[in-house]
C-alpha cells in the first residue's frame, strides 16, 4: 500500500469549488435584551455585577465566569474608559489593503472589570497609547437599532 | 500515569504551500501508510481506535467527522473526532489506552489551507456573532491587541519578535520537510507590510498544506513492536475564557496551565532544567515569545533578551523550534501541533539531520488554536 502514481502535470491537477450559504440568528439573551435596549433608548451603559468577587462585568453576564455566581445585580457604568490595548488594522476581511486603516481598540469601561472592542475615532494613529482616556460616541437615536454598532466609536475625551 | 504511554510510529504527507495533486484524503492515507510501515503494523488487524482532529469550517464540509474513517484504515472501527488541534486529539488517545481498554490508537491531523479561499471571513466567524463580529475587522487585529500589550508589559523590544522569525525560518532552511525556510533580515521582517501594528506580515506563519499520522501505544505494545519508542511523560490542555473583553490580553494563561497539567503528569519540578529543547506554537512571532514564558522556560520579560542573546538558536542553550515552527515549515491549521510532536520524534530519535539538537533526551511541543482562540495544548516526549 502506498501511492505507485501521481499526477505529474499540473494541468491534470482538477480542482471543484464550492460555498456554503450560511444564515443564523442569534438570540442575546437575557442580559444582552437589557444591555442593548440601554445603549438604543437611552445610550447608556449597563453591567451586571457580581458581589462574591466584586467583578462588574460588561458586556453584562448572567453568572460569574471565576465564581460561578447567578448574577442578578445590575450596574449602571460610564460609557468612557481607558484603551486597554490598541492596534492599526491594514487589512479588510478580504485580505486586501484597507485605503483607510481603521484603529481597534479594546477599552476597558471605568468602573468595571471588562470592557469592549470597537473602533477609535477622531484622532490619529500616532496619538492613540495605552491608557489613553476616551468616551463612547453613539448614533442619534433615530439610527440606532439596539446593535454595537449603535456606538459610532470611541474618541478620545476632552 | 496509570499506564505506560509510548509513540511507536510517525508518518507525514507534505509540507508544502499548495499541494495540486493531492486530495485531503490522499494526503491523509500517504500520511497513513509511512506511519504503518514506521510502527511495523496492519491497521486494520492490529489498530484498536482512530482519532482525528478537524474543524468543519477548515474542511469546507460540515459534519467533517463522518469523511475520516476511510482514508486511515478505519472504516467499521471505533472512531473519535475532536474539533480541537492535534495535540488534543493525542491527549484523547492517551486517555483511550489509559482506560485499558485500547493498546494501539492512531491519531490523524492535516491541513489543506490552500483550498481555503476565504480564511480570514472564517476567523471572523469565530468570534462574538452579536458583540464582535458586527464590527467587521480582520481577526489579526486581535493578534495586533494581544502583541502590543504583551510587548508593553514585558518591556519586550520588537526586534526581539523579529529574531524569532529569522531563526525559525534559517532553521527551516535545514529541514527537508518545511515549505517556508529563508535566509531574512531582522529589517526584512519589521519592514514588510504591516497587517495589524505591530504586526507585520513576515511575523505571521504562512500556511502550508499536509498531514500527519501517529501511532500511539500502551508500554508493553510498544516494546513489542519497537526497540525505540517514544515515551510520552506528561499531557495537559486548557482553556482560558474566549471572550475578548474578559481575557488577560498580555499573558497566555492557557499556556501556563496546560504546560503546569504537562508538568504534573510527569513530575517535571523544573522545566528549563529538565527539558532539553521546545517545538511551540509561533503562528505570530511574539507568540513564540509570550509562551516560552507561559510554560516556565523562564520569566515574563526575558524570553526577549534570551532569543536576542541566541539562546533559543539550535545550538543555543535552549533551542526552540528547531524545525522552523509554523512560521519556517508553513502553519498547518490544527494539524499544527501533530507538526510539532513530529520534530519532537525526529528529534528524540536522533533522525533531525542537519537541524539535530545535541543531546536531545527530553522535548516538549505546545500548540495554541490561533485567533480568536484560547486553547492550548501541551505534551512532553522523551527517549
Ligand atoms: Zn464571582
Amino acid at each position: 500500500m502506498s501511492l505507485l502514481e501521481r499526477i505529474a502535470h499540473p494541468n491534470q491537477a482538477k480542482v471543484w469549488y464550492g460555498e456554503i450559504p450560511i444564515q443564523s440568528r442569534y438570540t442575546v439573551g437575557i442580559t444582552g435584551e437589557r444591555f442593548f435596549r440601554e445603549i438604543k433608548d437611552n445610550g447608556r451603559l449597563w453591567g451586571t455585577r457580581c458581589p462574591h468577587c466584586d467583578l462588574v462585568y460588561i458586556p453584562p453576564r448572567l453568572y460569574c465566569e471565576r465564581c460561578f455566581a447567578h448574577l442578578e445585580e445590575w450596574v449602571e457604568v460610564p460609557t468612557t474608559g481607558r484603551v486597554h490595548t490598541f492596534t492599526v488594522v491594514h487589512l479588510d476581511l478580504d485580505g486586501n489593503p484597507l485605503p483607510e486603516p481603521r484603529i481597534i481598540a479594546f477599552i476597558q469601561i471605568d468602573g468595571t472589570d471588562g470592557g469592549l472592542i470597537h473602533d477609535l475615532g477622531e484622532v490619529d494613529p500616532e496619538e492613540v497609547c495605552i491608557g489613553m482616556c476616551v468616551e463612547a460616541v453613539f448614533k442619534d437615536p433615530a439610527e440606532r437599532r439596539g446593535s454595537i454598532t449603535d456606538i459610532r466609536y470611541f474618541r478620545p475625551v476632552g | 500515569m496509570l499506564r505506560e504511554v509510548a509513540i511507536v510510529g510517525a508518518g507525514w504527507s507534505g509540507f508544502r504551500s499548495i499541494s495540486p495533486d493531492l486530495s485531503y484524503k490522499e494526503m491523509m492515507y500517504e500520511a497513513a501508510v509511512r506511519a504503518y510501515e514506521d510502527a511495523g503494523i496492519d491497521p486494520r488487524r492490529d489498530v484498536d481506535s482512530f482519532v482525528t482532529v478537524a474543524e468543519d469550517f477548515m474542511e469546507g464540509t460540515s459534519i467533517f467527522d463522518e469523511y475520516t474513517p476511510d482514508q486511515l484504515g478505519g472504516a467499521l472501527r471505533p472512531n473519535h473526532t475532536i474539533t480541537g488541534d492535534g495535540i488534543h486529539g493525542l491527549a484523547a488517545a492517551v486517555m483511550q489506552i489509559l482506560t485499558g481498554q485500547f493498546d494501539l490508537v492512531v491519531v490523524e491531523a492535516h491541513s489543506k489551507a490552500s483550498n481555503v479561499l476565504t480564511f480570514p471571513h472564517i476567523l471572523a466567524y469565530a468570534m462574538d456573532p452579536v458583540y464582535n463580529r458586527p464590527l467587521a475587522f480582520h481577526p489579526y487585529a486581535i493578534a495586533g491587541m494581544e502583541m502590543r500589550r504583551y510587548l508593553a508589559e514585558t518591556a519586550t523590544p520588537l526586534e526581539a519578535c523579529a529574531r524569532v522569525v529569522v531563526k525559525n525560518r534559517a532553521n527551516a532552511l535545514f529541514n527537508p520537510l518545511a515549505a517556508h525556510g529563508a535566509n531574512i533580515s531582522v529589517e526584512a521582517v519589521l519592514g514588510s507590510d504591516m497587517v495589524a501594528e505591530p504586526l507585520t506580515r513576515l511575523q505571521c506563519a504562512d500556511h502550508a498544506d499536509g498531514a500527519i499520522v501517529l501511532v500511539v501505544a500502551d508500554g508493553a505494545t510498544a516494546r513489542a513492536l519497537t526497540d525505540r519508542p517514544i515515551w510520552i511523560r506528561g499531557i495537559g490542555w486548557a482553556n482560558d475564557t474566549h471572550t475578548l473583553e474578559s481575557r488577560p490580553w498580555g499573558e497566555a494563561s492557557y499556556a501556563y496551565l496546560a504546560a503546569q497539567m504537562a508538568y504534573r503528569t510527569a513530575g517535571i519540578k523544573s522545566p528549563r532544567a529538565e527539558i532539553d529543547f521546545a517545538e511551540i506554537d509561533d503562528t505570530f512571532a511574539y507568540k513564540e515569545l509570550q509562551h516560552l514564558e507561559a510554560l516556565g522556560f523562564c520569566r515574563p520579560g526575558e524570553a526577549g533578551l534570551w532569543t536576542l542573546e541566541g539562546g533559543t538558536e539550535i545550538n543555543g542553550e535552549f533551542p526552540v523550534n528547531p524545525s522552523g515552527g509554523s512560521l519556517g515549515m508553513g502553519h498547518l491549521l490544527d494539524g499544527s501541533g501533530l507538526a510539532r510532536v513530529l520534530e519532537v520524534i525526529f528529534q528524540l530519535r536522533g533522525e533531525a539531520g542537519r537541524h539535530q539538537v545535541k543531546d536531545a533526551e527530553v522535548g516538549m511541543a505546545f500548540a495554541w488554536r490561533g485567533v480568536p482562540t484560547t486553547s492550548g495544548a501541551a505534551v512532553i516526549l522523551s527517549n
